[in-house]
């Protein structure tokens, strides 16, 4: 069965209200997380074993914690528009991610398909010891 | 898989290409790992609905591809510290993507050795579907 699990708003003003709501979530990688992320990709990488992969936080985690959040959309057609992540530190098994997300900024743009909004999400990942390991901006274009 | 060093790397220079082809099943793991159930990702009929002809290989699992290119690159003694993407094109499940990157720029900085490369995804056409950029600290000899 065909399901579609977004939620809609009726007017822009409706997903502005929702600009500053933020999400929490924490992850522990352990052995598992790493192996199910690097077959997954197809990473045979002898280097990931105690380190996670870069791609791990930023691409594995971070899309259903922003989507959380729950800000509806304006238009039917949404696809992700962009991305941009920024590492400090290591991530190694064993450590506990906190991952905050924020919806930070709503643009509205013509274009000749009609409007679209650039729906911009920021999130920071600090690991137990409160050190931050990455942040990370992700777009959405809701057309 | 041997190191590459600051000292060797020239710009211009095309970093060794990954291949990839993503599969249903691959889009089903990358949900579950991810936590992105869009069902853009899963479900032919959504996406019909949406005007694609098939269901879309996640943008993030693309990124994650882009990843993997830096760090194969890198070694064990290279650090990536910086990546960005735009998503310009769609990509679908059984097609050849080939992940590219090509260093555009070395220098040093704050005691780091700095390489910036711009990164792209593929498509059979010959698209660059996914553009970015990196920034990769290397090892000197």
């Amino acid at each position: 069965m065909t399901t579609d699990s977004r939620k809609f708003a009726k007017t822009l003003d409706e997903v502005k209200t929702y600009l500053g709501k933020k999400r929490e979530e924490s992850m522990e990688i352990d052995g598992t997380v790493i192996r199910a992320y690097c077959e997954c990709i197809g990473d045979p990488n002898p280097m990931w074993k105690d380190t996670a992969p870069p791609g791990l936080v930023t691409t594995a985690m971070i899309s259903s914690g922003a989507m959380l959040i729950g800000v509806p959309l304006l238009y039917k057609r949404s696809v992700a528009g962009g991305a941009d992540w920024e590492f400090f530190k290591p991530i190694k098994k064993g450590d506990t991610i906190h991952t905050s997300h924020e919806f930070s900024e709503l643009q509205e743009k013509a274009s000749d398909k009609g409007p679209r909004l650039l729906m911009v999400y920021k999130s920071s990942h600090k690991n137990q010891k409160g050190e931050l390991v990455a942040i990370s901006t992700n777009t959405i274009m809701n057309y | 898989m041997a190191q590459v060093y600051f000292d060797d790397v020239k710009e211009g220079q095309d970093i060794p290409t990954l291949e990839k082809t993503p599969t249903n099943r691959t889009l089903v793991q990358w949900a579950g790992a991810s936590g992105d159930f869009f069902e853009l990702h899963y479900d032919k009929e959504f996406a019909k609905t949406m005007g694609y002809p098939n269901v879309l290989v996640h943008g993030r699992l693309e990124a994650a591809y882009l990843t993997q290119l830096l760090t194969d690159w890198a070694g064990e003694k290279g650090v990536v510290k910086k990546m960005s993407v735009q998503y310009r094109g769609n990509a679908f499940p059984g097609q050849k993507l080939l992940i590219k990157g090509k260093v555009t720029k070395k220098y040093q900085k704050d005691n780091e050795n700095i390489v910036e490369l711009e990164i792209f995804v593929e498509n059979p056409e010959g698209q660059k579907i996914t553009p970015g950029s990196a920034i990769v600290a290397l090892p000197k000899k």
